[in-house]
């Protein structure tokens, strides 16, 4: 049994005003697959993971507060210990005439 | 480009250039996606005026290339690199190695048999 293809279209149409789609039967090139996309702007920049609080923010909130950070503590140990040996960083220079760069013999 | 990337810094993991260069671009892309959709809309659409497609399609080119998506690249999030790098993990595959045998990553084991 054959539909004709008025009573086709009679029914597309329908279909689209209940479902909410664009009632398009001549098939033309309407775009509207750029609409039905979804933004996956959020998804891409969500990809790094953000700053949380750090022990540093943390003392700076409550400047008062006792705080114990393991890292910083070891580190300064680290550095006393290496101090002691006689291995630790040079002293900063004040001037310019300490510094070694302008002290060295000059070449002939 | 400076003028999109943040006054200040909001990454929580390795940070270098390149890094926060992608960073940027992803922030700038999310900004501008509607836009872009919407040029892209009207250029696909073959029911509008054939000057207003060709404006639309003007407008599109001519939009900074810090918002297309093409110019996003996913970087390992422990090291910056942009090869080799695990979708699932956002990690380089030595990055990946070195946290998998560490045991930071959940549900991975090394295989062996």
């Amino acid at each position: 049994m054959a539909v004709p293809r008025s009573r086709v279209v009679d029914l597309m149409k329908v279909q689209c005003g209940i479902f909410g789609s664009i009632f398009n039967p001549t098939g033309e090139r309407l775009g509207n697959k750029v609409l039905r996309q979804r933004l996956r702007g959020p998804a891409l920049a969500a990809y790094y993971p953000r700053r949380v609080a750090t022990f540093k923010d943390l003392q700076k909130l409550y400047p008062g507060f006792e705080t114990y950070n393991d890292f910083e503590e070891d580190r300064l140990e680290h550095i006393l210990i290496a101090k002691s040996r006689g291995k630790g960083a040079p002293k900063k220079k004040k001037t310019a005439a300490e510094s070694k760069k302008f002290n060295t013999k000059k070449r002939k | 480009m400076a003028q999109f990337r943040g006054k200040k810094l909001d990454l929580g993991c390795f940070v270098n250039i390149m890094n926060i260069r992608d960073h940027t671009k992803r922030k700038v892309f999310e900004q501008h996606e509607p836009e872009r959709q919407a040029l892209r809309y009207i250029i696909r659409n073959t029911s509008l005026p054939q000057r207003t497609r060709a404006q639309a399609q003007l407008e599109l080119s001519q939009m900074h290339c810090y918002t297309r998506p093409t110019q996003i690249r996913n970087r390992c999030v422990m090291g910056a690199k942009g090869r080799g790098v695990f979708r699932d993990f956002r990690m380089a595959r030595f990055q990946f190695r070195l946290n998998a045998l560490a045991g930071n990553i959940p549900g991975v084991k090394k295989a062996s048999w």
